[in-house]
């Protein structure tokens, strides 16, 4: 309840904080306004018409299932990966072994070009949710694995003694020494696994359903139509935009102020 | 002989420090060309023979007249307090009251000579403000105020492409908006030295000392990065004939954006509300409006750049330099800040005039009205300062200090 009251407090100040952020986007967007005067409509048209456009889909109400759908689907394939990933990166790290042997496998896993797992999975799961859920899952699940692992395997081992020898309830042993600890290795990597996979599922989109931004957006290019392919990416990096500075960050800087008092 | 006399001593409280005739000026001349100009627009046969127009008058006159006085008010005082430097001798301050002066008398004289000798005072003007400021800000070993030196060079090249434009038949009111821009620019770099002291003794009147107020760099970098690329790109549009107005527009609102991103500093809780800090947080958000609408009708809304324009001078430059002649302008003569309630209500007076101003824009039917009222009330603030002023700049110091010192640490406190 605390928390609560104390992260509504401070909600007016940290959207305040956020003013330095849309200026240099603004400022991007200039950037973007003026190349688009060098070259032509087709090529790129300028922000105010991808804007409209991306209104023009918003209003019409068809954006919204389509963002919805590709939603469904990253997040499916990042809470596989997030339960998968943290799990079994833990229980790597806690014993050396382990940790050696799944070193290599993760390596494969993070070197394994993405693309390369859509047409795999494309050949197992067919056309439908399948095929980016696992792609997703399989881009994300090593960026956490390896976020839990190092999480695991850092923790002090003389604040994890000291905590014995004074017999620290198991709760409290969870909560004070391990928790913050593994926590502050986890929470990156689950946001960058965040990012991850929302660009994964719009890529395994575009080649593998008929459905979402991504099949929205293969639409767009067959027509050769920038603009709304503009307005599609506006809306996929504003989604994530939203999520990381509304969501997350809000989040992280809880963690972090929790962290730092205990 | 005793008016000879009188005179003398008159004259020698007028230029005992930089602030005093410039400030003074500022306020007469800031009330009165306005009202010149409404008049002008209410069919009075005024002025129709200023080269250039009377609408160029106008805007050369509130921005090189009245907005210029000012910033040399404050700099040819604040430069040497800032450096540690020798104070101004009062020879540079009386020939550059004069070239203030001659600047203004040529630009109520028609034809070339009128032209030329604008040119020639004003140009002279800028250049010896810099000749003044440019050793004591580059001999500074710490050279922490350097911005008040570009901010000059570039001041001086808006008025040199001004003339330019004048004299050989250009388009010279782009010059004038850039100006605007590089006020403004100095405006943030100027609120950001006075805001840290009387954003700080507000918190420590309040018995805040917990808290302290920091204008911090980066923002303010920011904010000024992104109208000084404003102004350059506007400019640009507008000499080079790049089609600049959309990229102008966009950038105009990350100036707005910049600008509202000041305002992280200043949430400090209920001292926002003090007397002196909320004046100032005003011009921020003012200045903040001001580019909002001037992108907004840059990107395509039915709506004037002269309402954006308009509340960046009247609204950013006005209130700023209103409540700097307040401050300033008052403890450099040895007295503290007015409590009386007159100076509240001059700023919401002027926040008033910036509203009115801006609407003007958004409802052209009423336009005429809403020049005269806002203008109204800006004529009335800046002659009622004048008044007020006159008296305390005009005689010599009754602290037994001398110069542009500031407040004695015993002195009694304001009325």
């Amino acid at each position: 309840m605390n928390a609560a009251v104390r992260w509504l407090a401070g909600l007016p100040a940290y959207l305040w904080s956020g003013w330095g952020a849309v200026a240099s986007l603004l400022l991007c967007l200039a950037l973007w306004e003026w190349l688009a005067g060098f070259y032509g409509e087709l090529i790129l048209p300028d922000p105010r018409a991808a804007l409209s456009t991306l209104a023009g889909l918003l209003a019409g109400g068809g954006a919204w299932s389509e963002l919805g759908i590709t939603a469904r689907r990253a997040l499916a394939g990042f809470v596989l990966a997030l339960a998968a990933g943290s799990a079994l990166g833990l229980a790597a790290g806690l014993s050396m072994t382990a940790a050696m042997m799944s070193r290599p496998v993760v390596t494969v896993l993070i070197g394994t070009p993405p693309i390369a797992w859509l047409v795999l999975a494309l050949l197992w799961f067919g056309a439908g949710d399948g095929t980016p859920v696992f792609t997703v899952f399989v881009a994300a699940f090593p960026v956490i694995f390896v976020g839990a692992m190092q999480g695991a395997r850092t923790v002090d081992g003389q604040l994890a003694e000291l905590a014995a020898a004074y017999r620290l309830p198991a709760r409290m042993r969870l909560t004070d020494v391990y928790l913050p600890h593994v926590l502050s290795y986890l929470f990156p990597a689950w946001i960058t696994a965040l990012g991850i996979s929302w660009k994964v599922v719009v890529m395994a989109e575009l080649l593998a359903t008929s459905d979402g931004v991504g099949a929205a957006l293969a639409v767009t290019r067959s027509h050769l139509d920038t603009a709304a392919t503009l307005a599609w990416i506006l809306a996929v990096v504003g989604t994530l935009l939203a999520v990381e500075y509304l969501l997350l960050e809000p989040l992280k800087r809880a963690v972090e102020r929790w962290r730092s008092t205990t | 002989m005793l008016s000879a006399a009188r005179w003398r001593v008159g004259l020698e409280a007028l230029l005992l420090c930089g602030f005093r005739p410039f400030f003074l000026v500022a306020a007469a001349w800031g009330a009165l060309a306005l009202a010149v100009w409404l008049a002008a627009l209410s069919g009075a046969p005024l002025l129709s023979w200023v080269p250039g127009g009377l609408l160029l008058w106008h805007a050369h006159e509130m921005v090189l007249g009245f907005g210029v006085a000012a910033l040399l008010g404050f700099l040819l005082t604040a430069v040497p307090e800032f450096t540690g430097s020798a104070a101004v001798p009062r020879g540079w301050t009386a020939a550059l009251s004069a070239l203030w002066l001659v600047a203004r008398i040529g630009g109520l004289f028609g034809g070339a000579p009128g032209a030329w000798l604008v040119a020639l005072a004003e140009t002279t003007l800028l250049a010896g403000a810099l000749a003044v400021a440019a050793p004591r800000l580059w001999g500074d070993p710490e050279r922490r105020h350097l911005a008040f030196l570009w901010g000059l060079a570039a001041l001086l090249g808006c008025v040199l492409g001004y003339h330019a434009a004048v004299l050989g038949g250009g388009a010279p009111l782009p010059w004038l908006y850039a100006a605007v821009g590089v006020l403004m620019a100095l405006i943030v770099v100027a609120l950001s030295r006075i805001s840290m002291r009387v954003v700080n003794a507000a918190l420590e009147e309040r018995g805040d000392g917990a808290q302290e107020y920091l204008a911090r760099p980066p923002r303010r970098n920011l904010a000024i990065f992104c109208i000084a690329l404003h102004t350059a790109v506007e400019l640009a549009g507008a000499t080079l004939g790049a089609p600049a107005a959309p990229v102008a527009g966009w950038i105009a609102l990350a100036a707005a954006a910049a600008l509202f991103n000041l305002g992280n500093d200043w949430h400090l809780g209920r001292v926002l509300f003090a007397r002196w800090v909320l004046p100032l947080y005003l011009v921020y958000v003012l200045m903040a409006l001001g580019y909002l609408l001037l992108g907004a009708a840059s990107l395509g809304f039915a709506l004037p750049l002269s309402a954006g324009r308009h509340v960046l001078m009247v609204g950013g430059m006005g209130l700023s330099i209103y409540v700097v002649l307040n401050i300033a302008g008052r403890i450099h003569a040895g007295v503290q800040p007015e409590s009386g309630p007159w100076v509240p209500w001059a700023v919401a007076l002027l926040v008033t005039a910036t509203v009115l101003r801006a609407a003007a824009g958004f409802a052209p039917g009423w336009a005429p009205v809403l020049w005269v009222a806002s203008g109204g009330l800006w004529i009335g603030v800046f002659t009622v300062h004048f008044a007020r002023a006159w008296p305390l700049l005009s005689r010599p110091r009754a602290d037994g200090q001398s110069g542009c010192a500031g407040v004695a640490e015993d002195a009694p406190a304001a009325r």
